[in-house]
């Protein structure tokens, strides 16, 4: 101190630390947490997909948090929440989808619930027997995206990748077909029927099939679809018709194409064209008949056995069929007879001609003068006549065919009329029952009295000569019985070695023990088991499809 | 005036933080180290409030992915399932079994989020200087650095199901990002209670005694 006072009464100034304000390092770690927390909250938010809500009639098998929406297996999200809908009638299932497929949620995209389906096609969603269900997933084609949608029944069949054509089918009735019912081409199975619906008008059946490709380029603008359903039977003036398909069209319906012969060749059909069902393969590969004359027909005799569609021949050779069948009064002889109206195809008789011979037939066939003075000259000149016949004894059917009967009487043909009359001949059936008719008539007039009496006297006359008769065979039981006696015992040798032999060969063959009928029943038996047990398969397997995986406890 | 809680700080004394010895310090800036054990010499947890916050904070923003993002992956060879904790807790909670769901709530749950609450207090309280209620609070900080171990509880369970449950083709389960989260608020309550200075607590209630002495 220079001037050497003392200030120790001066109060003493307190050191205070200096509080150190600088940051610590150690804010770094919640930094760090808070970039994490953060880095992950952003990925979260740029991650989240669409959520979407589907109308299902019932949410079976379906939970929240558990069930996925899978498309080509893949999941593409989950179920949020499952709501009843408005009105307590639908379900509302609330979805998160992906971001990867929220491209996905497009209009025309289908949602279904998987699961275990066992049908007459196959199996599938065995897996969800043990994963629960889940929604499955199609995409679709649309551009415009949406958010709500509604759930479908089935799952469609034609996934949209599947390369192939739909067509659209117009039937009278759905018959026994349903989707997934096999559509096949030469006994192929290419397609399937994936939906059916009635036409607005409820006049016919719209049924939308799915022709795999390749086979779609079979199904040209000609191709005929017909119901190749179960077992085709009918009895015809022609006999008894059996058709069937493949197994699974005789249980489960199907329908079949073809494009007939006589179709033009024409490019594949556009994708969901019309084609008409028709009802069997026959119906479909008919030649439409271009050239169809109509004729009518009296008959003076019973119409009974001919129907409408009865087959028309001409020399035995199909050329028509009959139209109609009714009554007509004849205005000249008052008379009431039968009124037959049948349809002819020209074509088709033409067709029949050698191949020398057709250019000249469709010529004839073709032109109207030339055909009327042909089928003229062989009604007028040659007997051409119509005759009723029976096609089939056993169920009645009749048909009319047109043979030349030169002993007939003389008959012209009007050509102006719209549907010429052609003459007729009596059929030879009624003359053969008219005969038997005569001949139970003549057995009834017999005098059955007086043959009575003269049995009587003839009797008595017999009885005599049979004991003359017994004379005769005494005597001759002395002279010729020891040679007799001889050829009999040679007789009876021949026979037991034939009985012997008969024997063998039944019991090889046809004796109820013989091995070889013992094997076929036993055949029999072994499939009438297998067919039992498969049955009681099927049976188990309706009830616990999960037995497939589980087995049989 | 019968007894008068006097400080080390006050008296000028240091205690050391390893062995507790109570020593005179070389010089009041530079305390020197402990003759006996040899730690370096600290009147107070160096920076110890602003790690305890540090810590908090970071355990705080821990917390909540902790509970949004799944702690368990469980994957069946259809299914597979993502469980947070809450999730859990609901899911033992329905089944029937709500003693545990009560234990998973109060260990994984109200335990992490009751220590993060509890140091903010106690951090607000010394920083505010207050006066009242030391013991308690002291009490309060005891509970905090105790329970802290239990509450790895769930990650213990997380693991030992992990190990445990790997039957390949069948079922999995798989750790989710939850877990780490939830570990890291678990580690960082735990060292944020171990840098907070209980002492500091009666620091403020001795100045105001001196004070007013």
């Amino acid at each position: 101190m220079p001037d050497g006072s003392d200030h120790s009464d001066l109060p003493q100034a307190t050191a205070v630390a200096k509080k150190r304000t600088r940051i610590s390092i150690v804010w770094i770690i919640p930094l760090l947490a808070a970039v994490v927390a953060v880095g992950i909250a952003v990925q979260r938010l740029l991650s989240e997909g669409p959520t979407i809500s589907i109308v299902f009639k019932n949410a079976q098998g379906i939970e929240a948090g558990k069930t996925f929406v899978k498309y080509k297996d893949v999941n593409i999200g989950q179920v949020t929440s499952v709501q009843l809908a408005e009105e307590y009638t639908k379900v509302t299932v609330t979805a998160k989808i992906a971001k990867s497929a929220a491209g996905l949620m497009v209009e025309d995209a289908a949602f279904w619930v998987v699961e275990p389906r066992v049908t007459l096609s196959g199996v599938s969603g065995l897996g969800t027997l043990l994963s629960g269900n889940y929604i499955g997933f199609e995409a679709g084609k649309s551009d415009s995206k949406q958010s709500s949608f509604t759930g479908q029944d089935v799952p469609p069949i034609i996934t949209g990748d599947q390369p192939g054509r739909q067509f659209v089918l117009k039937a009278d009735n759905l018959g026994s077909l349903g989707i997934g019912s096999p559509v096949s081409y030469r006994r192929l199975p290419v397609g399937q029927v994936v939906a059916y619906q009635l036409a607005s008008d409820g006049q016919t059946v719209d049924i939308k099939v799915f022709v795999n490709a390749p086979y779609d380029q079979y199904v040209n603008p000609g191709t005929r679809f017909w119901n190749a359903s179960g077992i085709d039977v009918s009895v015809g003036a022609e006999g008894v018709n059996l058709r069937t398909q493949s197994m699974i069209a005789l249980i489960a319906g199907g329908l079949a194409f073809e494009t007939p012969p006589f179709a033009p060749q024409a490019e594949p059909a556009a994708a969901n064209a019309v084609f008409p069902v028709y009802g069997d393969r026959v119906a479909a590969m008919k030649q439409p008949d271009v050239l169809a004359k109509r004729y009518v027909l009296y008959f003076g005799e019973s119409l009974r056995g001919l129907s409408v569609g009865a087959p028309v021949t001409l020399l035995g050779l199909p050329g028509g069929e009959v139209t109609h069948i009714g009554l007509e009064i004849d205005p000249a002889t008052k008379r009431l007879r039968g009124r037959v109206e049948l349809v002819a195809f020209p074509e088709r008789l033409v067709q029949q001609l050698s191949a020398g011979q057709t250019a000249l037939g469709e010529a004839v066939a073709r032109n109207t003068g030339r055909r009327q003075a042909f089928f003229e000259q062989m009604v007028e000149e040659q007997g051409m006549r119509a005759q009723m016949q029976s096609g089939n004894l056993l169920t009645g059917q009749r048909y009319v065919a047109f043979d030349y009967h030169p002993g007939a009487p003389k008959a012209r043909i009007d050509w102006r009329q719209d549907k010429p009359v052609l003459p007729t001949v009596p059929s030879t059936l009624p003359d053969f029952e008219s005969k038997i008719g005569s001949i139970l008539a003549k057995l009834d007039k017999l005098p059955y009295e007086a043959i009575g009496t003269d049995t009587r006297k003839a009797l008595v006359t017999l009885n005599q000569t049979l004991k003359d008769a017994d004379k005769a065979v005494q005597r001759f039981d002395a002279d010729v019985t020891p040679e007799l006696k001889k050829a009999l015992d040679e007789f009876r040798r021949a026979t037991v070695s034939a009985d012997k032999m008969i024997k063998s060969t039944d019991a090889t063959l046809l004796g109820p023990d013989a091995p070889g009928q013992q094997g076929l029943r036993d055949a029999m038996r072994e499939v009438a088991r297998a067919a039992r047990s498969l049955r009681v398969l099927t049976d188990y397997l309706d009830r616990h499809p999960e037995a497939l995986l589980r087995g049989r406890n | 005036m019968t007894t008068r809680a006097l400080s080390a700080a006050q008296a000028g004394l240091v205690a050391c933080e390893t062995c507790k010895l109570l020593l005179r310090p070389v010089h009041p800036d530079h305390l020197g180290h402990c003759p006996r054990c040899g730690a370096e010499l600290e009147v107070r947890r160096a920076h110890s409030i602003q790690y305890t916050w540090a810590l908090i904070v970071a355990a705080a923003i821990c917390y909540i992915p902790a509970n949004m993002l799944p702690v368990m992956i469980t994957n069946t060879f259809a299914s597979s399932e993502a469980d947070t904790i809450i999730g859990g807790v609901v899911f033992l909670f329905t089944s029937g079994s709500w003693p545990l769901a009560l234990i998973v709530l109060v260990a994984s749950v109200m335990v992490p989020l009751g220590k993060l609450l509890a140091l903010g207090y106690l951090l607000i309280s010394v920083q505010r200087g207050m006066p009242g209620g030391c013991r308690e609070r002291t009490r309060l900080y005891r509970m905090v650095e105790f329970i802290g171990r239990w509450s790895m509880l769930d990650v213990f369970v997380d693991t030992f199901t992990v190990a445990l449950v790997q039957l390949q083709p069948l079922m999995s389960v798989v750790p989710g990002p939850g877990v780490l989260f939830f570990a890291a608020v678990v580690v960082l309550t735990m060292l944020a209670a171990e840098a907070f200075d209980p002492r500091l607590i009666w620091d403020s209630a001795t100045n105001l005694e001196s004070q007013n002495a």
